[in-house]
């Protein structure tokens, strides 16, 4: 029987677009969509990337925040904040007592913390199944204007803080983080939700003038 | 636009949380009598006034208690059950 090779919970809303694909972290994943000059101008202008292939980690309880410290990780100190690690790894809190964990392709603090048994009473693992994107450009406050139920003009996403909010209609946890010397704003939702706000963010992204890149703009990985 | 304060998100609009019904306070089913239980089961106070209600902040899956005055539609503090105290 050969390994099952997952897909990217966007996948068949690239498909139309015949990236040019490859294997993340074991999920078939759209690497490119076009050159690499039209790349760069389009997320100059406004971009959205699929990066669902991150590794991730869930945790939620009482206790979970000792559990995660007595792993090793360091943790953001308030509600609804999140800190980078050492590795480049992202921890989110989510709310009061429950994390977020994202690795960057280079690193497997995620995949250590799923292989480990919880046995503490007051931890519990979440199991995530996000469709996760990067969107940056210019005018990006164009298109959050339009469809994201907060204002983001006002500082809401300053100072390592993070909101889960309504995006198009879509429940979404959202972050403001540099990336390659680059301001990038990062969503992830529901991977079912993910064709649907994947589609609804592209089209008014292509009004504005830009379009879809791919996992090796961020990343280089093939 | 309405907006409703949630006790760990803060002040989002009214089309990020669902109504969860009244809050009442649940008598012991061991030891309360049919009537009681019938009556807290069955029956609601519908004349308008200030009531405790449940609501649910969707994207963060957040239930709270929020004080509503239900005839002026007017949200006097909201809060996470049990957390009273903190508001």
């Amino acid at each position: 029987m050969q390994d099952a090779v997952l897909m990217s919970p966007v996948a068949f809303a690239h498909a139309l677009r015949k990236p040019v694909s490859g294997e993340v972290n074991g999920m078939e994943t759209a690497l490119s969509f076009a050159a690499a000059d039209v790349e760069a101008t389009r997320n100059e202008t406004l971009s959205i990337c699929d990066v669902s292939n991150l590794n991730r980690f869930g945790v939620k309880g009482p206790q979970s925040a000792a559990w995660l410290q007595a792993a090793g990780v360091t943790l953001p100190e308030g509600t609804n904040s999140w800190t980078p690690q050492d590795n480049g790894s992202l921890v989110m809190r989510l709310g009061n007592s429950e994390f977020l964990v994202e690795d960057q392709p280079e690193n497997s603090l995620c995949q250590t913390l799923n292989d480990t048994a919880v046995e503490t009473a007051g931890v519990h693992k979440v199991i995530r199944n996000d469709a996760a994107f990067i969107v940056s450009g210019k005018l990006t406050s164009a298109l959050f204007s339009e469809v994201c139920e907060i204002d983001l003009e006002g500082g809401a996403l300053e100072d390592n803080r993070l909101v889960m909010t309504v995006i198009a209609g879509v429940s979404a946890t959202m972050l403001k983080q540099s990336l390659n010397n680059q301001p990038v704003y990062r969503i992830w939702c529901d991977g079912t939700f993910g064709p649907y706000l994947w589609k609804t963010l592209l089209g008014i992204i292509e009004e504005q003038g830009g379009g879809p890149v791919g996992f090796n703009f961020y990343y280089e990985i093939n | 636009m309405k907006l409703l304060e949630c006790p760990v998100n803060g002040v989002r609009p009214l089309s990020e949380f669902t109504y969860g019904g009244e809050y009442r306070d649940m008598p012991d089913p061991d030891t309360c009598s049919d009537k009681e239980w019938a009556a807290y089961v069955h029956y609601r106070a519908g004349a308008p006034g200030l009531k405790k209600e449940w609501w649910y902040h969707g994207p963060s899956g957040t239930w709270f208690i929020a004080e509503r005055n239900t005839l002026t539609d007017k949200v006097s503090r909201t809060y996470i059950a049990g957390q009273e105290e903190s508001k």
